[in-house]
């Protein structure tokens, strides 16, 4: 049969529609990752807790919020390289950054933060100030940071913070802490201790006291202004960017986990892989199983006896506790889980393509050619081969899920390799750090519904490739 | 007699099944070096233990260290770790088929014992009890399913369930469990999250028994509908091919009931090649269960998986690996048996 016409017959049925519509999505979104992830995504920036430390943790979706009347706190980040204004001093400069901030939100934020990069200056350093103008009037001073002064032996002009920027978070910082207990103490007349005013800090810098003199919080909605002032001792003194992060309590599309990672980044990133990590594993098993399948049948004998012999024993070796023995011993890479999948996997197919060659064998079809004087090997790879070729090809879609759930369960008992993020291991951070007892349900359904995806993505296939191999299904 | 020998073969073949895994496990490991790391743990243990005890004797201290390297000498010949790894292959057989592994790196048995073979000793039984009791409610859910959908075969009904087999087949087992936890534990607290017992175990039989149930539920649903699909299907086109078949058309023209045609020439025929595909969906569910005792904490040996990766403890998984292969032919030796029962055709050749 054709390939033209393998795949009318495979596209003539709902499952195989249904299969193929899957697998171009799939393959669409993994051509979209290819050419837009960098490829050592996995250790820059999957496993790299400093990218994701502006990201609220453990947050669920942003849609999710539909289903609550409360108004969720809506991640932002603000960002300023240009001061908005400069306020002319002698010999000081100060330069406003502000940034407003409509806050609308049922709650306080999740957390607050403030980061400064590339600083440079060429006298003394400069002094930067945050503060905090609120609805009703009331100010608060943050906090202040002078810029480290110059080492022994540096000149200037001198740059700070230029690898990686400042960054101070703001609701758990001891500084802001004593900041807000003059607040209060001040402005709203309350002695809190030190003790019980950690964890409050974003609540009372959004909120009011829900009754005079209490110590509940209520959100004060309306307008903020956040200043951060810098103090210059030169006109060429330089901020390279000044951020304000307003915590959020939903995030992106998919939502984030305890590190603060973007979840849906990592799910999409998955979508290669997995197809990677199928088809290959399914691809060398497939040539591997039959083209020894061939060659047991057709040639039988010593040859035969041998490979069937090696293929009873290899096809009996219970494979997901090899699998595990073997990664923890020789390390945790990829290409060595598809190694071991397909030394495993290739008799089990073996045995299926023996079983066909030997009925091919004696067919008329192959006597005919040998009469014609075709060597074994043409006869074998030429003719046999082009008779079961729909077979082997429904064989090799079958076997895919099966390596992809490998897989998976692997990365999910903590041996997954570091340096490709895959669901299984998405699954697994999410089960050992206990978001399944804390429900935080999106870190632990999409990963294990996009495996099921993919599965069933090739099951599909399989199944729609039935009357391919089997022409009496054929209608 | 024929009989006799085409058990004896298969038996012979999976003998050599475990002792290719057994060299795979000891070759790796004298390879990598890692044996070599696991008996000088067990020599450091050993002069750590001597050392209290002649520090009782010997006052001196430059004495002391002096008669502890000479027993460090001796121990390391004793160990033949002054050998090439390939000279101590033999004796890390034995000490894998004794599993005479020293002792664990944190992990303990309920007990408090160090020793590997105690602490996988325990687990076994927990093991088993999961994956039997999962493997017997999927055996007769297929053998109940399976056979009427083969009799409708192309209705709407079965291409529905065919769906939901695939479905199944396409299921992680680790997902699953997940999923019905976040359901039916932390939404709806009717089921407990893991565990096998609660804290503290109820007393008295009964009750006991009924608070293990209780624990297994989720565990073994989440073990039968991973498995129950493929095995369904396979009876389903089994049967088919089997009710496609000349003698039952036969068994029909007689005007035989039409139960006694389904059970005496279609499923008793079709038995043969289900138990083969039952064998080859073995270790599928062993995988399974290891997956789902880690997602409910069920403290069987697929946990304890889980538990040495996370501890890095190599003796523990050696063990382990070990004992699932061990598990795994044991059981297949049981089908197989079965299968020569059931298969007339071998008995009487």
């Amino acid at each position: 049969m054709r390939l033209q016409e393998t795949i009318k017959v495979l596209l003539s049925s709902n499952t195989g529609k249904a299969g193929a519509g899957f697998l171009l999505l799939m393959v669409v979104v993994s051509i979209y990752v290819v050419i837009s992830y960098p490829l050592d995504f996995g250790l820059r920036f999957w496993n790299n807790p400093v990218v994701w430390a502006d990201n609220p943790k453990n947050v669920p979706p942003a849609w999710s919020s539909i289903f609550t009347d409360l108004k969720r706190v809506k991640h932002t980040t603000l960002r300023a390289t240009e001061p908005t204004e400069v306020v002319p001093g002698t010999g000081i400069d100060t330069r406003l950054y502000t940034f407003n901030l409509g806050y609308q939100f049922d709650e306080p934020p999740s957390f607050t933060s403030f980061a400064l990069d590339n600083i440079t200056y060429y006298s003394r350093p400069p002094i930067i100030t945050l503060s905090i103008a609120r609805p009703d009037g009331k100010e608060i001073l943050l906090y202040r940071h002078v810029v480290r002064g110059p080492d022994p032996g540096e000149s200037f002009p001198i740059s700070r913070y230029v690898e990686s920027p400042y960054r101070v978070y703001l609701s758990g910082d001891d500084s802001v802490l004593f900041n807000i207990a003059d607040f209060a103490r001040q402005e709203l007349g309350l002695d809190i201790p030190l003790s019980q005013l950690r964890g409050m800090v974003d609540r009372i810098i959004f909120g009011i006291p829900a009754e005079e003199g209490g110590q509940d919080f209520e959100v004060l909605r309306g307008n903020y202004t956040i200043k951060a002032a810098t103090q210059v001792y030169h006109p060429q003194d330089s901020v390279g960017e000044v951020v304000f992060v307003l915590g959020g309590s939903i995030y992106g599309v998919m939502g984030t986990d305890s590190l603060g990672r973007d979840l849906a980044t990592g799910l999409l990133f998955g979508f290669p892989v997995a197809l990677v990590i199928g088809l290959v594993t399914a691809i060398l098993t497939t040539i591997i199983g039959a083209f020894m399948g061939i060659l047991s049948g057709y040639k039988g004998g010593k040859t035969d006896t041998i490979i069937q012999r090696s293929c009873d024993i290899l096809a009996n070796v219970p494979l997901l506790p090899i699998l595990i023995f073997l990664i923890f011993i020789l390390g945790q890479k990829l290409g060595l889980v598809i190694l071991i999948l397909v030394t495993f996997g290739w008799p089990g197919l073996t045995i299926l393509i023996r079983s066909m060659v030997l009925q091919y064998h004696s067919s008329q079809l192959v006597e005919a050619t040998r009469a014609l004087g075709a060597s074994p090997w043409r006869i074998m790879f030429r003719h046999i081969f082009f008779q079961i070729a729909p077979f082997v090809l429904a064989q090799m879609i079958f076997f895919t899920p099966a390596a992809i759930l490998a897989e998976a369960g692997l990365s999910f008992l903590g041996l997954g390799d570091p340096s490709i993020p895959t669901w299984g291991q998405i699954l697994e951070s999410g089960f050992r750090t206990g978001a399944v007892f804390a429900g935080y349900w999106w870190w632990v359904i999409p990963p294990g519904l996009l495996i099921v995806l993919a599965a069933m993505t090739f099951v599909l296939l399989t199944l729609g490739m039935e009357p391919v191999v089997n022409p009496r299904l054929r209608r | 007699m024929s009989l006799i020998i085409k058990l004896a073969t298969r038996g012979l073949t999976l003998f050599v099944v475990l002792l290719v895994v057994l060299l795979l496990v000891v070759i790796t490991l004298g390879a990598t070096g890692f044996s070599e790391r696991m008996l000088q743990a067990t020599i450091s243990e050993e002069l750590r233990g001597l050392r209290q005890s002649l520090a009782q004797t010997i006052r001196d201290p430059a004495q002391l260290e002096e008669a502890l390297s000479l027993h460090h000498e001796e121990l390391i010949s004793y160990y033949h770790l002054d050998k090439p790894w390939s000279y101590r292959l033999p004796d890390l057989v034995r000490r894998v088929l004794t599993l005479d592994l020293g002792e664990a790196r944190t992990l303990r048995s309920f007990e408090g014992s160090s020793q590997v073979s105690e602490i996988v000793a325990e687990r076994l039984l927990n093991t088993i009890l999961l994956v039997t009791t999962a493997s017997v409610i999927t055996a007769i859910l297929g053998l109940l399913i399976g056979p009427r959908l083969a009799t409708k075969v192309g209705s709407r009904l079965d291409r529905v369930a065919c769906l939901f087999l695939a479905f199944s087949y396409a299921l992680p087992s680790m997902w699953v469990g997940i999923f019905l936890i976040l359901a039916f534990s932390f939404s709806v607290n009717l089921f407990p999250t893991g565990g096998m017992y609660s804290l503290p175990p109820p007393e008295g039989g009964i009750e006991r028994f009924m608070d293990l149930l209780w624990h297994a539920v989720l565990p073994i649903v989440t073990l039968v509908l991973v498995s129950f699909g493929s095995w369904t299907y396979t009876i389903r086109t089994m049967v088919l091919n089997t009710a496609q078949e000349p003698f039952v058309s036969v068994g029909r023209a007689k005007g035989l009931p039409e139960r006694m045609v389904e059970r005496r020439y279609i499923l008793r025929v079709a038995a043969p090649p289900i138990v083969t595909s039952l064998m080859l969906g073995l270790a599928g569910s062993l995988g399974g269960a290891i997956l789902t005792e880690t997602v409910f904490n069920w403290p069987g040996m697929g946990r304890l998986y889980y538990d040495a990766i996370l501890a890095a403890d190599e003796s523990v998984i050696v063990a382990l690996t070990f004992i699932f292969t061990l598990i795994y032919i044991f059981a297949r030796f049981i089908l197989e048996i079965l299968y020569l029962i059931l298969d007339p055709r071998i008995r009487y050749a």
